[in-house]
Parts: structure tokens; C-alpha cells; sequence
């Protein structure tokens, strides 16, 4: 019956109106997974005994009954393994739930599998996964995007229905763009922390990586919401659902110049122009932007980032987890050292506090651009998805990928990716960035957008 | 040579709050269970976010306030990365740039010595060595991982062993005043690292010896010896090898109590980097002025202020002020006993009284019983009851001081006590004076010695207060006696 193919929203009802049972939907995605596996390599952890018992025993009132679930192996669910998809912790099994997964389980969501990701969500290629890459569904020789490659690629290909993920500058958005799925990162503080394995902490940010805008928007209904447990997290209730727009007259979208830098594919830019004709088709305003370079972007996250890494893994210490701390691979490494340098006695003025001031100006530059326009919109990443390999030898690759991300990530923004294209075959995808807490906005614009055009209904051949 | 001691000294106070510094567990551990006071947070597990303390906090900026401390309304914690096996995380949450409080100050007999900061951090769990299956082994206790502590630095104003003991006396007292701690060295809620170096004067010239920080010492005596080792070893090795302090020669030696002397630990503590920076994980931490002067309100009356209290108000020795003050239980029973007749009387002599039966009786009953003192076993009408009695000479300060021990042991009546053991004086001249006639008609020989020596009367006094059980006043019976045989 292939219910894996299913929607978030179809399978929830299919499994409320009875039409089929949990069961029957886990054992389509656990089909499909055991088929795609060997090609894909999304999973790090497939938790098929617990998955089909919990399948079928379920609380039909709950909001995702049933429903079987992706999560990146950065969360930590009780009782399962949580490596971050790296060496050193690969024995080492969660003693405690993330709040976004306890609130995935209280709503009646099951946990399939943990997803392969750059080890320790260091990359944007899933391909520094100590545990191998995972291919892109839209052709295996091509990566997925990362670092939540792994989820992106097993709802891509339909191994799942749906998933979540983590982004810390385009960890959601970028494999989202490369797979050609919704890939929905919230306001920093909007979703709580607690449970997700640090990367950059000030960044850190778990969202949905789903097949449609409306299962973003549902997953982040529920995982959202102020937690006493992370003393960053908003203190808001959960995120609503907002009604739908009928069009986007009044709205004036911004499209910025520098969002199109030297280098970038000609499809991409091709398709996101469109894209920008579409909006403007369906009533909005498009405004040319003058932003701040990203490329400012990319040195301040790079010292921000590095920084609260060489702190946040200090922990792996050797004596505890079973691996000792050359078990690292060489990202997190490098990484490490780099981090460990900029916060060095000497340095971190001149480094850490230094960016801590251009990242004041990039806030600055956004609060400014929203005066001018009610969201920006522009391509996620500049390439379709690269040929494996293409990160070796590449230590800034993440960062030149993710650099049209980056600005909005270190403002603390909300942003959405969709299917706005192709090239080659590959997936294109569209961002669109709203002010802070405004995720309505962003949900509101994707959702228009996806209901007029159709690149969301395609599939990968697999 | 003339040397000079610089001593600035580090204290931590681990705070008794409910709960840890940043997460719900316990923050209880003297004795508990290893590892049963803790969850993902303290243990540091991979994923797991600190939630700041906020009656900590205010902990934290009431001892400030104590200190004369200048407030931060507006500050952040940071991390201090470093690597030990017993800190969880491997970075310890604290503040250098912005402690919650700064610039207090503290004065011992005329001697001011100034605060540089009190800030929040969380304490570390503790290494536990011991021989398993013969193997040198050690254990770690994360009971203690994350217990909010308060580090006091002081200027390095202190001059003499001495004097660093008595400040930090002054420190725990106000600790115990303000009701953040129990400050007990033994306990290891309070501890002590005194930095020690020499200013050497010669011929004219002066130089500074390298400074030394001493580790592990767990009492008060300890910090004494230890700094006074110190001082002398320091002194030795100058004389020998005339090396003065720089940038890379600071030491971290620790402090042996068994051999009472100090030794080298760490060398070139001065390169140490620590790659402080602000915490991620915890947003800044804001008191609005009005919560500052809250909690200045619900500050109590501090040592300092009692004591002016005690001399000025009540004409108390300094003595006595000192010793009512020092202990935070023996002021508030004695100021609640005070109030407790309002200022209606001449108050002094009522203190005066009450000084003489708490610093006397009492407290030699509780040091020579090794007791605590029980506040529940004073009762405020008990004592007035004795002051009155004794001001009409009904009890004899001798007998006074002894119900009131038996009082404070059963609870009852102090002057009740008394008059059940036949104790009150006879004040009645008449009755003295009967007694005193059989006491004349039965010592003939006594009589006769006083009429030869008027000093031998003590015998005759002796002989009346065994006929009266003790109970007749003293003074009135040796008038009444010298009046009968004149």
C-alpha cells in the first residue's frame, strides 16, 4: 500500500478514520527503510521491535497517534542509543528524553529511528558522519546536504513520513533545500534545547523536516513552547497553527542582491527569481534589498561557533563514555583547535568579543530590513546538491553552503525552506525569512507558495 | 630585612539553598549516599541545559549587601573551561567579569580589609580516593556537582595569621547572621585558599616574594599554621635565594596537617588559561533596584550593629557585647528576652544580668556538656522572673546562676526551682533574727572569739546560714548578729 508515501496530515487521518492502522503504516516505513538502507544509509539507529509494539497500543485521541517518526541522532530518547553520529559515542545509550521528543511521545508520535548526521552536527553534507555518508535520494552519487542530511533524505525518499531535525545555521534548511523537502527552523528560544546534544549553543535550534508546509507547521504546534528546562527557550505557549491566507496582497517581500553572489548555480537563481514571480503573482511586493554581505556572516559564526564547540565537547573526556578523545574525528578536531585558539588568553578580544560585535550588526541589519519589508526571501543555498566527496579537503565548506543562512541564524531568526525548482535533477530551495517569532508569516508565505506550484508532489525514482 | 606578610584570602561558602545551583536535585550531600543527589544536568550528560537558581542568587547578593558590597543589577554567568575528572562538564559555570557583587569591605579591630567580590558558581563533585581490589583507585561523588557556592575574595590586606583567622570568623558569622549557611569549615561548606607572599624591606630597597596559594586546609586552625608556615618558609628561602615574585613564578602548594606544613603542587600558576567566556546556556541575570532594596530590607541586624547596640544602648563590657554578638543564637535569644520587657525599666541592669547568666552559666554549662544551645528551652518570663527575684535579694546571684542551669535542663521556673529547694533568701529581719539568737546562745566559744577578734564573725555568719538552710541573706544576718552582740 506504500503508506510511507503518505503525508504527515494524510497519515494522521488515514490512522483517525481507521482506514489503516499504525501498524500497517510503521511496517511501510520499516519496508521501505530495510529496502533503501544499503543505498541511502539515512539511519544510524532503526528501532523496529519497539517501533511496531508501540504501533500497537496507541491513544487514538492524541494528535499524532501512531504516527512513526525520524529523529536526527542528536536527541537523546531514553533508552536509545545517541551517538551524534560519531565514534566516541557510539556505545553510549540516552539515560534521559529531549523535551521536542517527550512532547513528540506524549503526543502519541513513535520514535522509528535515529538519523545520520555530520558527526557532532559539524558540516553540511552528512558525508564527516563517522558512520559514512548518507546519499541524497534524488540520486546517490550526489550528498544529502547536512548536517541533518540523514533526516531530509529518509522523508525525501519516503522512508518516513516525517521528521525533525536541528539546525544551527542550515542544518535544516540546507539538507531540506538539497532533498526537496519543508525544512522549518524556528525562532532561536521558540523550541527547547533540552536533550539536543550541543553544538553551538547560542544557535542551536530543533525544527520539523517534513513533506509539506502544513506538517512543519503541525510538528512545531507541538514541539514548541517555553521550557523550565532550558533557561533559553521563550517564554511563550506553543506555537499556533495560523489560518490560512487567501493571497499575499499588502506584503511587501524583500529579495536581497548580495543573496546572489558570484559562483551561484544559474538554476538556482533561475528558479528562486521565479519563485519571487510567483509571489509577486499572488499579490506581494518584491523589493529589492542592499543587506550586509554574508560573508560577514560566515567569519562571525565561524568564531562563534568554533568557540561553544571546544567548550561543549570538553566533556568527552576519555574517562566517561567508553572512547577516548582521539576516537574525534578530524572536523571535530579542527574544530576543537580552532575554538580552543579563539578563546585563548590574547585572542578572544580579538576574536570571541569581536564577533560577538559584528553579530550586533547583522541583528541591527535585519531590525532595519523589516522596517523596509515584512519577510526576505532568496535561494537557501547556492548549489544544488554536490557530488560526495566534495567536502574533502574543504574545511569551510559548510560555512560557504550554508552562507545564505548564517546571517539569519546568528539574528536568532525564523526561516523556511521549500521546492522551488530543479536543476540537473536536483532539488532547489527557496528561504523565506520572517522577524522574530513571526514563524506565522513564514508558514503563511511557504504555504501559498506550495499550493501553487507542484514540486512538492514529485518523488525521487528510488 | 624587615618582612611583611600579604595575605588576601579566597573563601568559598557553599550556600544551603533547596536545590542545586542549576538543576532540582538536593543540594544536601554532607553524608548522603554517593550519586544518589543527581540527574542529567549535574552529571553533566551529553544535551542536558542549566536553569539558573534565583534564590541562590539573591543568597548571593544578601551576602553582598552584608559586605558593604556594591551590587551588579545587571550581570551573566560564564564558563571557566578546565579540565579536572571530578567537574562534569569540564567547564565550571562562574563569573569573572560581572560578579553579583563588589568592592565590600570588612574591619577587624580598627583594621579595614577590603572586599574585592562575592560571585555565584557551582561547586564540582568530589574525588573520593581509596584502594579497590588493590588497586589505587579513584572514585567520583557528583552529590556535590553543582551546589551553588559563593566565592569571597578579599584585597590582600591581611597582615598576620591572626588576623586572616578572625577574618574569616567575621565572614562565617555574618554568613550564620544572614542565614545563607552553616559555614562549617569541618563540613566543608566553608572553605579557605590564603595567597601568601612577603614584602621584604632592605636597606632602603623592597622586594616582594613570589606568592604562594595554599590548598586543602580544612580548619581554622589550619589556616593560621598554615599561613604561618608560610611566612616562615617564604622568610627562609628570600634569605637564601633572594627571588622576588613575577608574572610566572606564582605556586599553588597544599597544606599538610598531619606534618603541619605546606607543599609544592603546581608551579607557574600564572599561565594557567582558563578561556573564560560568557555562558550560552543562561541568559543575564537582572535584579531591578526595587528587588536590591528588598532584600537589603530583609537583611538582620548584623554583628557589627549589635554589638554598637549592646555597648551603647545597654552599657555592656565590650567583653560581654563581643560574646553575645558572636554567636548569631545567643543575640537573638538575648535581644528577644530584652524586648520582651520593652524599654519601660532601666534596661541596663536587666542586660547587665542577662549578659553575666548567658556568657556565665550557660554557656559553661553548654561547653562543659559539649552542647548545643537549644532556644526552645529559654523562656523569656524566666529570666525576668530571676532578675526580680535577685534585685529584691530574695535570690543570691550565686544561687541564681545555678536553677538557671537546672531551669534550662527541666523547663521549669527558675525562682519556682528555688523556693522548692529552700533557696530564696530571708529577708525578714525577724526571722533572721530569731535565728540568730539560738545560733548566739549555742556558740559561746564563737561569741567569745568575736568579742576578742570583731573579724572571726564569719563563723557565727557560717552557723546562721546553716540554721537557715542557706536561705537568709548574708548582709543581713551579719548586721543583725553584730547588732545583738554589740
Amino acid at each position: 500500500m506504500e503508506l510511507n508515501k503518505l503525508t504527515l496530515i494524510d497519515a494522521i487521518k488515514g490512522i483517525k478514520e481507521k482506514k489503516f492502522s499504525s501498524t500497517e503504516l510503521v511496517s511501510d516505513c520499516l519496508d521501505k527503510i530495510e529496502k533503501l538502507e544499503p543505498i541511502l544509509n539515512a539511519f544510524v539507529t532503526i528501532d523496529k521491535d519497539n517501533a511496531l509494539n508501540q504501533s500497537k497500543n496507541i491513544d487514538i485521541t492524541k494528535p499524532l497517534a501512531g504516527i512513526p517518526i525520524a529523529i536526527k541522532d542528536n536527541f537523546c530518547v531514553k533508552g536509545i542509543k545517541v551517538t551524534a553520529s560519531s565514534n566516541l559515542l557510539k556505545d553510549y545509550t540516552a539515560q534521559y528524553t529531549a523535551t521536542v521528543i517527550q512532547k513528540l511521545q506524549d503526543a502519541g508520535a513513535i520514535v522509528i529511528g535515529k538519523t545520520n548526521m555530520d558527526a557532532w552536527a559539524h558540516g553540511s553534507s552528512t558525508e564527516t558522519s563517522d558512520f559514512g555518508p548518507t546519499k541524497n535520494p534524488w540520486n546517490p552519487l550526489h550528498l544529502p546536504g547536512g548536517s541533518s542530511g540523514g533526516s531530509a533524505a529518509a522523508v525525501a525518499s519516503d522512508e518516513v513520513v516525517t521528521s525533525i531535525g536541528s539546525e544551527t545555521a542550515g542544518s535544516i534548511r540546507q539538507p531540506s533545500a538539497w532533498c526537496g523537502t519543508v525544512g522549518l527552523k524556528p525562532s532561536y528560544g521558540r523550541v527547547s534545547r533540552y536533550g539536543v546534544i550541543a553544538m553551538g549553543s547560542s544557535m542551536d535550534c530543533p525544527g520539523p523536516i517534513t513533506k509539506t508546509v502544513d506538517d512543519a507547521a503541525l510538528l512545531l504546534s507541538i514541539i514548541s513552547g517555553h521550557d523550565p528546562k532550558d533557561a533559553t527557550s521563550i517564554n511563550q505557549k506553543p506555537w499556533e497553527i495560523p489560518a490560512p491566507l487567501k493571497d499575499l496582497k499588502g506584503l511587501k517581500i524583500g529579495l536581497p542582491k548580495a543573496y546572489f553572489p558570484d559562483g551561484i548555480k544559474f538554476a538556482v537563481k533561475e528558479a528562486v527569481l521565479n519563485a519571487a514571480e510567483t509571489l509577486k503573482k499572488l499579490g506581494a511586493e518584491i523589493i529589492e534589498l542592499d543587506v550586509l554581505d554574508p560573508k560577514y556572516a560566515i567569519a562571525v559564526y565561524t568564531v562563534l561557533q568554533r568557540s561553544e564547540v571546544s567548550s561543549n565537547l570538553a566533556r568527552f573526556t576519555g574517562i566517561r563514555y567508553g572512547h577516548p578523545r582521539s576516537t574525534f574525528g578530524d572536523e571535530a578536531i579542527r574544530r576543537i583547535m580552532l575554538g580552543t585558539y579563539t578563546l585563548s588568553s590574547g585572542y578572544y578580544d580579538a576574536y570571541y568579543l569581536q564577533a560577538q560585535k559584528v553579530r550586533t550588526l547583522i541583528i541591527e541589519d535585519f531590525e532595519k530590513q523589516f522596517k523596509k519589508v515584512d519577510a526576505i526571501i532568496g535561494p537557501t543555498s547556492p548549489t544544488t546538491a554536490l557530488l560526495l566527496g566534495a567536502t574533502e579537503g574543504q574545511s569551510m565548506f559548510g560555512e560557504l553552503e550554508d552562507m545564505l543562512v548564517e546571517p539569519s541564524t546568528l539574528a536568532g531568526l525564523p526561516g523556511i525552506s521549500v521546492h522551488c525548482g530543479f536543476g540537473d535533477g536536483l532539488p532547489i530551495g527557496l528561504q523565506i525569512i520572517t522577524p522574530q517569532l513571526r514563524e506565522d508569516l513564514a508558514v503563511n508565505i511557504a504555504r501559498l507558495f506550495e499550493s501553487n506550484t507542484d514540486y512538492h508532489l514529485q518523488h525521487p525514482n528510488l | 630585612m624587615k618582612f611583611t606578610p600579604i595575605i588576601g584570602l579566597e573563601v568559598h561558602v557553599e550556600l544551603q539553598t533547596k536545590s542545586k545551583m542549576f538543576c532540582s536535585c538536593d543540594a544536601s550531600h554532607f553524608h548522603a549516599i554517593p550519586n544518589t543527589h543527581t540527574c542529567p544536568v549535574c552529571l553533566g550528560l551529553p544535551g542536558a541545559l542549566p536553569v539558573p537558581n534565583r534564590t541562590a542568587c539573591e543568597y548571593c547578593v544578601k551576602l553582598g549587601l552584608a559586605l558593604g558590597c556594591t551590587i551588579n543589577t545587571e550581570t551573566f554567568f560564564e564558563r571557566k573551561n578546565y579540565f579536572y575528572p571530578d567537574l562534569a562538564k569540564s567547564y565550571q559555570i562562574t563569573q569573572l567579569q560581572k560578579p553579583f557583587a563588589i568592592n565590600g569591605k570588612i574591619t577587624i579591630d580598627d583594621h579595614e580589609i577590603r572586599i574585592n567580590r562575592a560571585h555565584m558558581e557551582e561547586d564540582t563533585g568530589k574525588s573520593v580516593h581509596q584502594t579497590i581490589d588493590c588497586l589505587d583507585s579513584t572514585l567520583i561523588d557528583y552529590n556535590r556537582s553543582g551546589v551553588p557556592l559563593v566565592e569571597i575574595v578579599s584585597e590582600p590586606d591581611i597582615t598576620s595569621p591572626e588576623m586572616a583567622k578572625n577574618y574569616l570568623l567575621k565572614i562565617q558569622q555574618i554568613v550564620r547572621y544572614i542565614g545563607i549557611s552553616d559555614a562549617d569549615i569541618e563540613k566543608g561548606s566553608m572553605r579557605c585558599e590564603p595567597t601568601v607572599n612577603l614584602k621584604v624591606e632592605d636597606n632602603g630597597e623592597v622586594f616582594y616574594t613570589p606568592m604562594a596559594e595554599i590548598k586543602n586546609v580544612a580548619s581554622l586552625t589550619g589556616v593560621q599554621t598554615a599561613i604561618q608556615f608560610e611566612i616562615d618558609r617564604q622568610t627562609k628561602v628570600f634569605e637564601e635565594t633572594r627571588e622576588v615574585k613575577s608574572h610566572t613564578n606564582k605556586t599553588t602548594r597544599g597544606w599538610d596537617a598531619d606534618k603541619n606544613q605546606t607543599f609544592l603542587q603546581r608551579e607557574k600558576e600564572g599561565s594557567a588559561d582558563y578561556r573564560y567566556f560568557p555562558e550560552p546556556d543562561i541568559p543575564p541575570i537582572i535584579f531591578t533596584d526595587q528587588e536590591v532594596e528588598k532584600i537589603r530590607e530583609s537583611l538582620p541586624e548584623l554583628p557589627e550593629q549589635k554589638i554598637k547596640k549592646y555597648k551603647e544602648k545597654y552599657e555592656l563590657s565590650d567583653y560581654d557585647a563581643n560574646l553575645i554578638a558572636g554567636d548569631k543564637h545567643f543575640s537573638d535569644i538575648f535581644d528577644s528576652v530584652i524586648n520582651g520587657k520593652g524599654e519601660t525599666l532601666p534596661i541596663q541592669g536587666y542586660a547587665k544580668f542577662l549578659a553575666n547568666i548567658f556568657n556565665g552559666a550557660i554557656r559553661t554549662y553548654l561547653n562543659e556538656n559539649a552542647l548545643e544551645l537549644d532556644i526552645s528551652k529559654m523562656y523569656n518570663n524566666y529570666f525576668w522572673n530571676l532578675y526580680v527575684a535577685v534585685s529584691e535579694s530574695k535570690i543570691s546571684s550565686t544561687v541564681a546562676k545555678q536553677v538557671i542551669v537546672e531551669s534550662y535542663q527541666t523547663g521549669k521556673d527558675p525562682v519556682e526551682i528555688a523556693k522548692e529547694k529552700g533557696l530564696i533568701q530571708v529577708s525578714d529581719s525577724g526571722e533572721i533574727e530569731k535565728i540568730a539568737k539560738e545560733v548566739i546562745s549555742q556558740n559561746a566559744k564563737a561569741v567569745e572569739d568575736y568579742r576578742k577578734n570583731p573579724a572571726s564573725i564569719g563563723f557565727l555568719i557560717g552557723q546562721l546560714m546553716k540554721a537557715s538552710k542557706g536561705s537568709a541573706n548574708p548582709q543581713l544576718a551579719k548586721e543583725i548578729l553584730e547588732k545583738l552582740l554589740k
